[in-house]
């Protein structure tokens, strides 16, 4: 089937179509595999897009190699001389692989993305959580455990101390030393985190190996649980790097 | 993004902060916090058992201006009703009176998170109080 050039471009193409736009063969995601040009976008995820299953354990040098080959081939410079739409395109494909790359690369970056395909956004779910306790009176769940919220407020409370002492021109080796020995405690709870967070893209990637990624309880589940964890060394990131600070200032 | 005459009121003045003895019966603690930006709140009632109304607030919030200031605003509001119509308070009314932007809104919700926690605390603190009272009498 040929596409009219006027239309091709300016509407979604369906999945199942496959041909390039030039030359009428099949096309590979990004060129064609016939006659090599850069086709147009498709509204594909950051892990299709580099033909990759969504799992969370992935090689960052193989992608990085795949990026630096897809940034090269898609080069709006490359393909200056392809009309105005193949420009388009190029640029489009480009930005999309910028994206696509800077997210996947990162680890955390990752796998709030897989999160956020998921469904699952960090902050909307503590407010449904509260929108619930509200209607059946029932206690709402804390997202962050109850010791470590009493251990941040204690610090806080010795961070306003130190603030409040530098202020005064006073110096306090005591409390800083305090300070300080918290900070190195919460570093560790930060890596211990990171741990639990990799058992989570273990049971992920099962998953999705197993071919059961239609299992909505469990998807659910191992989902959940990273957002939880996700959270959790959000809180303690925030909090060090406030002690930085309050150290530093 | 700037702040609302009232937020900033509430910044600069803020109501009811303090503590009071968490070990009380008739004190209940919540204390919550937001991950995404590191809040930490904490907020106590002292409740009168005769009449379940609260008669006093406390609050302690380590955070962004909208944190405070939802927390000051939740102290204000509890004093004097009773238990019941402090569950009813939502967070979107806080949002409302203190007119914060959508990027805030979590600190209402985390307003509200403690007044429920500080009830829910209390609460406990009365069923756990009652056999032993019966066994007073």
């Amino acid at each position: 089937m040929t596409e009219s050039l006027a239309t091709i471009g300016t509407r979604p193409l369906p999945e199942e179509t496959h041909s390039c736009w030039s030359c009428g063969s099949m096309r590979a995601a990004h060129f064609c595999e016939s006659c090599g040009k850069v086709q147009p976008p498709q509204p594909v995820d950051y892990f299709a897009f580099f033909g990759l299953p969504p799992k969370l354990n992935l090689d960052v040098a193989t992608l990085e190699k795949d990026f630096y080959e897809l940034s090269r081939r898609l080069h709006p410079d490359l393909n200056a001389r392809g009309g105005s739409r193949v420009q388009e395109w190029s640029l489009e494909q480009s930005s999309m692989l910028n994206d696509a790359y800077r997210t996947l690369r990162d680890p955390i970056k990752r796998t709030e993305y897989l999160l956020h395909l998921e469904g699952m956004e960090l902050e909307e779910q503590s407010k449904s959580a509260t929108e619930q306790a509200r209607a059946t009176g029932e206690v709402k769940k804390q997202i962050v455990p109850p010791d470590l919220l009493e251990e941040v407020f204690e610090l806080n409370m010795q961070l306003e101390e130190l603030r409040t002492q530098k202020k005064m021109g006073e110096d306090d080796p005591a409390l800083i030393e305090e300070i300080g020995k918290q900070k190195l405690a919460l570093e560790e709870k930060h890596e211990a985190l990171l741990d639990e967070l990799k058992a989570g893209w273990k049971a992920w990637d099962a998953l999705i190996d197993r071919g059961s990624a239609a299992n909505a309880v469990e998807r659910a589940q191992i989902t959940g649980q990273m957002v939880d964890v996700l959270n959790r060394r959000n809180y303690i990131r925030n909090l060090v790097r406030d002690v930085n600070e309050a150290l530093e200032s | 993004m700037s702040y609302s005459d009232k937020v900033i009121d509430h910044y600069n003045h803020p109501r009811n902060v303090g503590s009071m003895d968490k070990n009380s019966t008739d004190v209940g603690t919540g204390l919550v916090g937001a991950p995404e930006c590191g809040d930490v709140m904490k907020l106590q009632i002292k409740v009168n058992p005769a009449t379940n109304v609260i008669e006093d607030a406390k609050f302690k919030t380590f955070g962004c201006g909208s944190a405070i200031a939802s927390s000051s605003l939740a102290t204000e509001w509890v004093k004097g009703k009773t238990i019941d119509e402090a569950l009813a308070i939502k967070n979107t009314e806080i949002v409302k009176e203190l007119s914060l932007p959508p990027v805030k809104i979590h600190c209402s919700v985390l307003a509200e998170d403690a007044i429920r926690a500080a009830i829910g605390d209390w609460k406990k603190k009365q069923d756990s109080a009652k056999p032993a009272a019966v066994e007073a009498k």
